[in-house]
């Protein structure tokens, strides 16, 4: 949603930039080589699990830049589709590439209960009500989930042509990783180009802009509005799909990820999908690579104490302080939204 | 606030002549020793709960929420992280207490100082940024205060498990599970004194939302804008509220510390922040008295509900419908969540205690109208 071109920025790279990216390569050549399978491995983890979380952001932040509403529930939706893909395949007994289109929708179907029956009726409120509403809304789903499919975390079967593993010399990859990579890419650069470059893409963004004067030239914003809405739910469904197939679901993901989602919307800037984008690989990379870093440059310093176990799930965190403090609107934030 | 203005206009209409305007002043005080001193039989009826221990926890949480009401309801901040402070009040008395066998209130004062120190710093810089953008830096430094419990720095906060033992003072005893305070020799249940440290924290929190200090939060909630034309400035207000706002958790922290016997991992996850969340717009977040009825109703329902077994219409004894309803209601944070959400959409600043002054004062209106006519 990136309509405004920012106007480009020569910089030259300060001292203590050109240390840190120095460091940077360093280690990842260090990590490389003294680890060239655990390397590959955790790169192409943070890969996928970057693009999950950019699935989820990219609705979280087509809502929030339409609407200005802050969907707490956005992770709920993202658990259902991983649940509804369990509810198919194995209790209906339809096969992963049926669920894999019907979870979705079907998620999205739940997004315009959502829409019609709450989230309509805060538009143009303050936006504390929008998220206190949506956490609501996430707790009661959460709820619902636990009695309808139980507590106890549930997983389903892959197709056998994902099931297999992927030789790459130093490491072996799952075939239903880089599957997710493909289908996340496909529908990031999908969302991209009906944004970008559709006349419904076009009437969206000029919603965004100025929603009044776009009603006054003919738009229909209700439509827009719940089409959008729908297309953010069914695309965090689809990361639940991807997920759940791959590692399985339970009850806590809901605000595992809703959280992580937010923490991508924030440093990549609220209002602009391109930074949720690029956001997204970074926060997966940094909560993959980080602990790989670290255990080397423990190993090569003989230090053990500099070897954090489990450091990678507060990454997120702390990118997203540093960002906020350094660059307080995120990476590609647009001035004066949401402040 | 709201809160005054409607306590005055009820007030005046009452008979005049008796002392109700100082009733009226220290409504709140008056209130809260009610409340401390009522809570526990009320909750050990046997219609009720049948057992008065969770009164305790329930006072303390009543005190992190309403706590958490001074940024919420009167400076109109949400914060995602205020668990962290109920965490540091916690971890570092129950540190104090098991590690370095310091005394309560020395390891309590520690506490404090360490979680007022944490919020200044944090409050600093986060304060100023938007809404969201807020929300979302609380939440962080919170997860960050979570990942440090669990890393077990120097083997200090025990890990996942927490601290448990030898983190409760020399001055508790323990009986069959019933814990007492014996203070030279002299022996009174342990509630007594949770009430009277409760009662101290909400007396304290009343006279910081009544003090000058305290209305210009309302004022800078309000209209931040005009607040800042008229020369508050709202950066340090802001910050120093959300210094108290932790400080007071902290403390509510330490007496849930000794409560629980130790502090446990689960008191710094983002589920506790969320609770306190809704617990205070559930109760409604307008009023003083907002948080700590939204506490009651959380907690309580969280023990009634799950217990609860079958409905049984019109009385036990004549059962005319009687209805299965253990599977339903042990989902009660669903019927939670919607109350929650229909709150939200109708008055997200009135909660339940908002609609309970309402109805009561429509009553009352009701009552003395139609006194008038005879």
């Amino acid at each position: 949603m990136n309509a405004i071109p920012i106007p480009g920025t020569q910089r030259s790279i300060t001292p203590a930039g050109g240390i840190v990216w120095g460091v940077l390569v360093l280690l990842t050549v260090m990590s490389a080589i003294v680890r060239p399978g655990l390397f590959v491995d955790q790169v192409i983890g943070g890969l996928v699990y970057g693009l999950v979380l950019v699935l989820i952001a990219l609705g979280l932040s087509i809502v929030l830049g339409l609407l200005g509403i802050v969907n707490f529930a956005h992770g709920a939706l993202f658990m259902l589709g991983a649940y509804f893909t369990f509810q198919l395949m194995e209790v209906w007994g339809v096969s992963f590439w049926v669920a894999l289109i019907v979870a979705p929708l079907g998620v999205g179907l739940v997004g315009v209960a959502i829409e019609r029956g709450v989230l309509r009726h805060l538009y143009d409120k303050n936006p504390l009500n929008g998220l206190l509403a949506t956490f609501g809304i996430a707790l009661m789903l959460g709820e619902a989930t636990r009695a309808i499919w139980g507590g106890t975390p549930r997983s389903v079967v892959a197709p056998q042509i994902l099931s297999m593993s992927f030789d790459l010399g130093v490491t072996t990859v799952s075939r239903i990783r880089l599957f997710t990579v493909a289908v996340a890419v496909v529908v990031i650069a999908a969302v991209y180009l009906l944004i970008e470059r559709t006349d419904f893409g076009l009437s969206v963004r000029a919603g965004v802009l100025d929603r009044e004067m776009a009603e006054f030239l003919g738009v229909n914003m209700n439509v827009r509005f719940i089409s959008m809405f729908v297309l953010g739910a069914a695309i965090a469904g689809l990361g639940g799909v991807l997920r759940g197939a791959a590692v399985g679901m339970d009850v806590g993901m809901a605000n595992q990820f809703i959280i992580l989602a937010f923490v991508v919307v924030v440093v990549g800037g609220i209002g602009s999908l391109f930074g949720s984008v690029v956001a997204g690989l970074l926060i997966g990379g940094a909560s993959y690579l980080t602990p790989l870093y670290l255990s080397t440059l423990a190993e090569v310093t003989t230090l053990e104490f500099i070897n954090i176990p489990g450091i990678g799930g507060l990454v997120p965190y702390l990118v997203m302080i540093v960002v906020l403090l350094a660059r307080p609107r995120g990476l590609f934030g647009q001035e004066g939204f949401l402040e | 606030m709201s809160d005054e203005s409607a306590t005055n206009r009820t007030g005046e209409g009452l008979v005049s002549g008796l002392p109700l305007g100082a009733l009226n002043r220290y409504k709140v005080p008056i209130g809260s020793v009610l409340l401390v001193i009522l809570l526990r039989p009320l909750v050990s009826m046997e219609f009720l709960l049948g057992y008065g221990s969770v009164a305790n926890t329930i006072l303390i949480w009543m005190l992190f929420a309403a706590s958490f009401n001074l940024l919420l309801g009167y400076t109109g901040l949400l914060s995602f992280g205020h668990a962290m402070f109920l965490g540091i009040g916690a971890y570092v008395t129950a540190i104090g207490l098991s590690r370095f066998s310091s005394s309560f209130v020395l390891s309590a004062v520690v506490a404090l100082a360490l979680a007022g120190v944490a919020a200044y710093l944090i409050g600093r810089i986060t304060v100023q940024k938007g809404e969201i953008y807020f929300a979302m830096l609380t939440l962080a430094f919170g997860t960050t205060a979570h990942f440090i419990a669990n890393y077990n720095p120097a083997g200090l906060t025990g890990g996942t498990t927490g601290i448990a033992g030898g983190a409760v003072p020399a001055w508790i005893e323990t009986e069959r599970g019933l814990k007492y305070v014996n203070l030279g020799g002299f022996q009174f249940d342990w509630y007594w004194l949770v009430a009277a440290a409760v009662l101290v924290g909400l007396v304290v929190l009343w006279q910081i939302v009544r003090s000058p200090f305290g209305r210009t939060l309302i004022a800078i909630r309000e209209n931040k804008e005009l607040a800042r034309a008229m020369g508050i400035n709202t950066y340090r207000y802001k910050v120093w509220a959300f210094t108290l706002s932790g400080v007071v958790a902290a403390y509510a922290g330490t007496i849930l510390e000794i409560n629980e016997q130790g502090a446990t991992l689960s008191l710094l996850t983002v589920e506790t922040s969320g609770d306190v969340i809704l617990m205070t717009v559930l109760g409604g977040a307008n009023y003083f008295f907002g948080p700590v009825a939204g506490a009651f109703v959380w907690l309580f329902a969280e023990d009634y509900l799950t217990d609860f077994e079958m409905l049984v219409l019109p009385l036990k004894e004549v059962p005319i419908v009687s209805l299965e309803l253990a599977g339903v209601l042990a989902y009660w944070q669903f019927f939670l969540g919607l109350l929650f959400v229909i709150a939200v959409l109708i008055a997200p600043r009135e909660g339940i205690w908002g609609l309970l002054r309402d109805s009561i004062e429509t009553l009352y209106d009701r009552l003395r109208t139609g006194e008038e006519d005879v």
